[in-house]
């Protein structure tokens, strides 16, 4: 599909990591068919499977469209990209615009596919924080364009934290924060923002686990229980009478139940796992059928192939993670290197978050694993990421 | 290398960029070692933990038979009809999807946007389970022509706590109901018919209190693994039940059930098959048994309502229980099901004098009054203080000192020598004799015949009696043991026995002097024939001790014992059946409340024949008129069903005849 390019002298793909993305896709429709195995009463073209399938097809197209530009007269469009990502976000919270599903205003139904527009907006975030930063070194030292990056990631992060997308907009916090490191912001202003974000971040979690409930900060109920969860807390330390006891007792179950249940199919894989399509936990319905073939899709494979795929999972993302540093390092200017940087960033802060959850290094926060994850938003989106990486290297040369 | 080179780059930034992912994923990568290799044990236990449910399977419980193989406990098949709840998960669905839409319709006629909340769709979803097993319920009903209530309480603690196990419908199905089903539960989504072995006894009441009877356990006491669910098990209270529970309970199954995220089963796999409980065999003869608890129950009592007595039977040889009856008696099938109320108010298992529960051959203590004699007399024999020849004239009462009052005696004035004393049963001349004893050469004697010990037959079901010493009432009744202490115990007062007891005396007055320790059981053995358990054989005729008293001494009580029955003014003439040559001594024993008289303990103990002592036969009957008229006819009943027994019979020929 890149044989287009291949024609020039210097500018050829890194196969490298096109053969890791071609893995990771082969195992996300092994395991997404392990997951939600075929059933009778749907049509061939709506199974989960061939979906998945017709997603990766059309992310590599839109990775393949993305590289016919060079990334500089791309770059040129980010404000554009940028407000509507904005606007998109905006009306996801209108009502009849935004589709409410699973507790939260996240979607825009197009009928055929529900589109996640958060997932398009760290894209946008991350060409328009690149074009901005791409400045002049002098100009960095300024704190005034210091302030406007941290505008710009912060006006996408509270519009995804009202969805409420707490995962999301976490998410474009590292990738920032990196992308403004990497630009050569001096260190001293984001030594005082992580500072300062670490102490509010610290204020936060103490008032929302300690504090008494009036003078706790309105998060979302089940945000809040997802930190207990994290946290081990007693749900019904506080409760006084048995009933809300039992009720609390009852609610602690349900919302730890996901991460628990992640957790023993993680871990009663083993070291060799019980081998494709032999998953307990799925087969029984332990793992919620809902979740376990996008945010928990790491479990799966976990449980069915062990310690060794989830080795093999893990080589294949060091492998696309690593070709984009280096790509950032190869890249001819400064926007290219940010652009490769914020989709490193990106992509790792999604294999963490996810990984990490599924082991309970992390809280649960609704974030898929890129490319393994059911789901056309996140697909399109970690290819075109693939594509951006995959731009700047094309036209590493190109002066 | 690709990793190693962006780490070692010029780029600061990137540098510390490729650092810091590498560590992230080194993270991750030890927390999926921590979780997948070192804790694998753990998740891999939790999951079984989740997702198998335990089951205790109890073993079919072993028979017990009496000396000729007759059963008497057994197992009989109840047929229950049993609803996997599993099986009717489609029907669920589609019932609940109608009733939702149902229930959306109406909500929408008012409401377009109405939505029904999570607790209302669970809501929803608790009563179209409900409804779905209740009309199914309703047809099985109609099928089998009995109403079958399904509360909707019980339905859903089943459902919410046993959802792995199937859910027992309808119990207990009679014959015409079991072909019913079988011929039409096709089209009935989930019902299964299941056998559960129910305990039996076929001879009702008859030897009721040896068999004992069982009682629902529930406790997990003598399990080392947790069960997620014991199926109904039993437990055997008393007798050989009890006594031999562990025996006949057999070992107990495992089963585990695969349960889904819901408690769904999901498939079964035994582990641990049960296997089946070892049978007992009892030397009790049933027809000797039914016919002593006849006889018992028809003795002439000066009483209305039942008799309360006991029959002990006994083979003198080797101190093998033929029967062993009381009465007033309990069916132990009451208790196999569920004792209910109304049953024990029934059988009155609670009435404060008729007492069926006890066993009144072995479980109560009741003073043996003349029979105790020869106990006396053997005492006196071998001590040499009494002449059997000497003539004694009594004057009809005996007074111990002047100015205490005098003993009666029925026996009443006239010439006695030791065997028409023993005959008459006079009391003056054994005070006599007692006193010459003194209390000490009679308690030795009793202590031979293990008078005051427990035979131990079955375990926490006998009293031991009372063999009164001086140290014995100086310890217990606080005072000195004085002359007309030794005198009622010369004529069986003040002393404590139980018919098992009389009978292991009796045995050893017939068979020469033996003291046996009774049997009841003669062996435990295996229902399974290939099975790894042993059988274990209790050998017959263990010797507890012998009398060492010299033959003429036995001879001389033995030839009164005959006389008794035989000569026309004994007082056991009652018990004369022709061609038995049966030797009795009776007793009537007084039971006093303070100086008045209250009521009788009537005894006969017997032997048959004189001459080669085969059966023992021991008659105690509560407040009776006097031990030859009450007890005496139901010994005679006894050894005519013994005498019956006989000659059905075929005498066994020497095998060299056999072979001719």
């Amino acid at each position: 599909m890149f044989e287009i390019h291949l024609s020039g002298r210097q500018s050829r793909v890194d196969w490298g990591m096109i053969l890791a993305i071609v893995g990771l896709m082969f195992i996300g429709v092994a395991f997404i068919y392990s997951a939600k195995p075929p059933s009778e009463t749907t049509a061939w073209y709506n199974q989960f499977p061939v979906r998945q399938i017709i997603w990766y097809l059309m992310g590599a197209a839109a990775a393949v469209g993305i590289c016919l530009i060079d990334y500089h007269s791309l770059a040129r469009w980010s404000i554009v990209a940028y407000w509507t990502a904005i606007l998109l976000l905006i009306s996801v919270l209108l009502p009849h615009v935004g589709a409410y599903r699973l507790g939260a205003w996240r979607w825009i139904d197009l009928g055929f596919f529900q589109l996640q527009p958060s997932e398009f907006a760290k894209l946008a975030f991350i060409f328009i924080q690149a074009h901005f930063l791409s400045r002049p070194t002098e100009e960095l030292r300024q704190p005034t364009v210091f302030v406007k990056a941290v505008g710009l990631t912060l006006l996408p992060f509270l519009l995804i934290l009202k969805e409420p997308d707490l995962g999301s907009a976490l998410v474009l916090l590292p990738v920032g924060l990196v992308m403004t490191y990497v630009a050569g912001v001096p260190t001293r202003f984001l030594r005082r923002l992580v500072s300062a974000a670490g102490v509010l971040v610290a204020l936060l979690l103490v008032d929302i686990l300690f504090a008494p409930p009036a003078w706790q900060i309105k998060l979302e109920d089940y945000q809040r229980r997802r930190l207990w969860v994290y946290f081990n807390r007693d749900f019904a330390a506080d409760k006084s009478t048995e009933a809300e006891r039992q009720k609390a007792r009852l609610q602690e179950r349900n919302d730890s139940w996901n991460v628990k249940q992640a957790l023993i199919s993680v871990g009663s894989g083993g070291f060799w796992g019980k081998g494709w399509r032999n998953g307990q936990q799925i087969m029984l319905g332990y793992l919620p059928p809902i979740v376990a073939h996008n945010d928990f899709i790491f479990s799966v494979i976990a449980e069915e192939k062990g310690f060794l795929g989830s080795v093999l999972v893990l080589s294949l993302y060091t492998v696309v993670l690593f070709t984009g540093i280096r790509i950032a390092g190869q890249a001819r200017d400064r926007l290219g290197k940010l652009l490769a940087v914020g989709v490193v960033t990106l992509l790792f802060s999604h294999v963490f978050i996810n990984i990490g959850m599924n082991i309970r290094l992390m809280p649960v926060t609704g974030i898929p694993l890129p490319l393994l994850s059911y789901g056309g938003s996140s697909v399109l989106c970690s290819l075109i990421a693939a594509g951006i990486l995959q731009n700047v290297y094309l036209y590493r040369r190109n002066y | 290398m690709l990793i190693f080179d962006q780490i070692r780059k010029n780029d600061r930034q990137l540098r510390v960029l490729a650092i810091s992912v590498l560590s992230g994923l080194g993270l991750l990568l030890l927390g999926l070692w921590y979780v997948q290799v070192l804790s694998a044990k753990r998740y891999q236990t939790s999951q079984i933990n989740q997702s198998f449910r335990t089951v205790r399977i109890p073993a079919i419980r072993g028979k017990i038979f009496d000396a000729n193989g007759v059963a008497l406990a057994e197992n009989r098949p109840s047929y229950n009809v049993n609803l996997y709840l599993d099986e009717l998960r489609p029907y669920f669905r589609s019932a609940y999807s109608n009733n939702f839409n149902w229930v959306m319709r109406q909500l929408t006629r008012t409401n377009s946007k109405a939505r029904l909340t999570r607790n209302q769709r669970i809501e929803l979803g608790k009563l179209t389970r409900y409804q779905v097993v209740s009309n199914l319920v309703y047809r099985v009903s109609s099928l089998l022509h009995q109403p079958v209530p399904l509360q909707d309480k019980k339905f859903l603690e089943h459902y919410d706590q046993r959802l792995f196990m199937p859910m027992a419908v309808l119990t207990n199905l009679n014959p015409t109901q079991i072909a019913l089903f079988a011929e039409q539960s096709a089209d009935l989504p989930g019902f299964d018919l299941e056998v559960q072995p129910v305990r039996v006894y076929p001879h009702h009441a008859a030897a009721g209190h040896l068999l004992g009877h069982l009682q629902r356990d529930d406790s997990a006491a003598d399990d080392d693994v947790f069960f997620n669910y014991r199926m109904p098990d039993f437990r055997g209270v008393v007798g050989i039940e009890g006594a031999f529970d562990e025996q006949l309970r057999g070992r107990n199954g495992v089963k585990s059930v695969l349960v889904d995220s819901l408690g769904y089963r999901q498939s079964e796999n035994v582990w641990a098959p049960a296997e089946a409980g070892q049978s007992v065999y009892l030397t009790i003869d049933i027809a000797i048994q039914q016919a002593a608890e006849k006889a018992l129950r028809s003795a002439p009592v000066p009483y209305s309502g039942p008799v309360r007595g006991a029959v002990v039977v006994m083979d003198p040889r080797n101190g093998d229980l033929i029967a062993m009856a009381s009465n007033p008696a309990y069916d132990p099938n009451d208790f196999a099901v569920r004792l209910t109320q109304e049953r024990a108010e029934a059988a009155k298992l609670d009435d404060p004098i008729l007492r069926p529960q006890i066993n009144r051959a072995m479980q109560e203590n009741y003073a043996p009054g003349s029979i105790f004699k020869i106990v006396v007399g053997l005492a006196g024999l071998e001590a040499g203080t009494l002449d059997p020849n000497e003539i004694y004239h009594s004057k009809g009462f005996y007074e111990i000192a002047r100015g205490h009052k005098p003993i009666d005696d029925l026996a009443g004035p006239g010439d006695f020598n030791f065997r028409r004393a023993l005959v008459k049963s006079s009391n003056s001349y054994f005070i006599r004799e007692g006193l010459k004893l003194g209390v000490d050469r009679i308690a030795e004697m009793g202590k031979r015949f293990h008078f005051g010990e427990r035979t131990g037959i079955l375990p926490r079901q006998e009293a031991p009696g009372i063999l009164p010493t001086r140290e014995w009432r100086e310890k217990n009744l606080g005072g000195a043991w004085f002359d007309g202490n030794t005198a009622n115990l010369s004529i069986g007062q003040e002393i404590d026995v139980t018919p098992l007891q009389v009978a292991v005396m009796i045995s050893a007055v017939a068979n020469g002097g033996m003291v046996y320790w009774p049997r009841l059981v003669t062996r435990i053995e295996p229902q399974d024939p290939f099975s790894a358990d042993q059988a274990v054989k209790f050998p017959a005729g263990r010797v507890r001790g012998e009398l060492g008293i010299s033959n003429n001494s036995l001879n001389a009580v033995r030839g009164a014992m005959l006389a008794d029955v035989e000569d026309a003014e004994g007082t056991g003439t009652r018990a004369f059946v022709p061609g038995m040559r049966i030797c009795a001594k009776t007793g009537t024993a007084q039971i006093r409340q303070g100086r008045k008289t209250i009521g009788h303990t009537t005894w006969i103990a017997s032997f048959a024949p004189f001459d080669n002592a085969r059966y023992v036969v021991v008659v105690m009957i509560e407040d009776g008129t006097s031990g030859g008229a009450t007890s005496a006819p139901v010994a005679q009943q006894v050894y005519l069903a013994l005498q019956k027994r006989e000659s059905q019979s075929k005498p066994t020929k020497p095998e060299s005849l056999v072979k001719n």
